[in-house]
């Protein structure tokens, strides 16, 4: 990409913009990462204390990860497409 | 031991005979006592849950000046979504920082923040001294405190802290430890 043209579409969006796109993309990346985590220790925890309402905890755990990954994904058409 | 296994009280906190199973469970052995932190002594994140969802209503407005709409939708939903994570850890650790005692030794397992495992295990013939602790407005009026229980020698202490009815848990173990002895 041309330098100039580069410089001037950060201008058309926006400094203020351009951060916050990067703040979101990442900190979506850094959730679901952490998400991924949380889910793989809770499978541990399981097996570790093994009781009645582990299941429901299993399943919320899932859906944790669902939905961070929906929100990347949120994200990424929030920002770049709408 | 009577056996009043739907007796489960302050929120699954304190649980007789409970149908529970941990990674170390031995042959024969059963399960007399779980128990997990009184609810009550959660309290504190649940109030710092319950601000922060209020301050979001607070904060709303004022953000209007920096931000379009789009940006504060995206705001918004970061904000939920972390409050809520905050919310599900601290449900996690309390659910998994149990302590359990079966009919040969008593078991101490933590997580701290999810992420560190520790399981402290003392046989019951190798327990010297049941400490129970409760004091205080709170834990006088909700009936919790910790338990303590040293073990000889050079072998780890297992800690049951802020479990309902500290002493009832003391008096289950003395009771399994005087038929461990067969006083009983």
């Amino acid at each position: 990409m041309d330098i100039s043209k580069f410089f001037s579409t950060i201008g058309e969006i926006g400094i203020k913009n351009i951060f916050f796109m990067l703040f979101t993309i990442l900190f979506a990346i850094f959730y679901f990462f952490y998400a991924l985590v949380i889910s793989k220790q809770v499978r541990v925890m399981d097996k570790a204390l093994q009781d009645k309402y582990n299941w429901l905890i299993l399943f919320i755990t899932s859906f944790q990860v669902t939905v961070s990954l929906i929100l990347l994904i949120i994200l990424i058409l929030t920002i770049f497409f709408i | 031991m009577e056996n009043n296994n739907k007796k489960s009280s302050a929120f699954y906190s304190y649980c007789l005979n409970p149908q529970v199973k941990f990674d170390t469970n031995e042959e024969g052995e059963k399960v007399s006592l779980l128990v997990r932190s009184h609810p009550f002594t959660q309290i504190n994140w649940v109030l710092t849950s319950v601000l922060l969802f209020i301050l979001i209503w607070i904060i709303n407005p004022f953000i209007k000046n920096f931000f379009d709409l789009k940006q504060i939708f995206v705001l918004n939903l970061f904000f939920y979504v972390f409050v809520a994570s905050y919310i599900w850890i601290n449900v996690l650790n309390w659910y998994f920082n149990a302590g359990i005692v079966t009919n040969r030794r008593v078991i101490d397992i933590d997580f701290y923040s999810v992420i560190y495992k520790e399981i402290t295990v003392a046989q019951l013939g190798k327990i010297e001294d049941i400490t129970v602790k409760s004091g205080g407005f709170f834990g006088s009026y909700f009936d919790y405190g910790s338990v303590f229980i040293q073990t000889a020698g050079s072998a780890v202490n297992v800690e049951f802290i802020n479990v309902p009815h500290p002493s009832k848990i003391a008096q289950i173990i003395n009771r399994l430890l005087g038929k461990k002895h067969g006083y009983q």
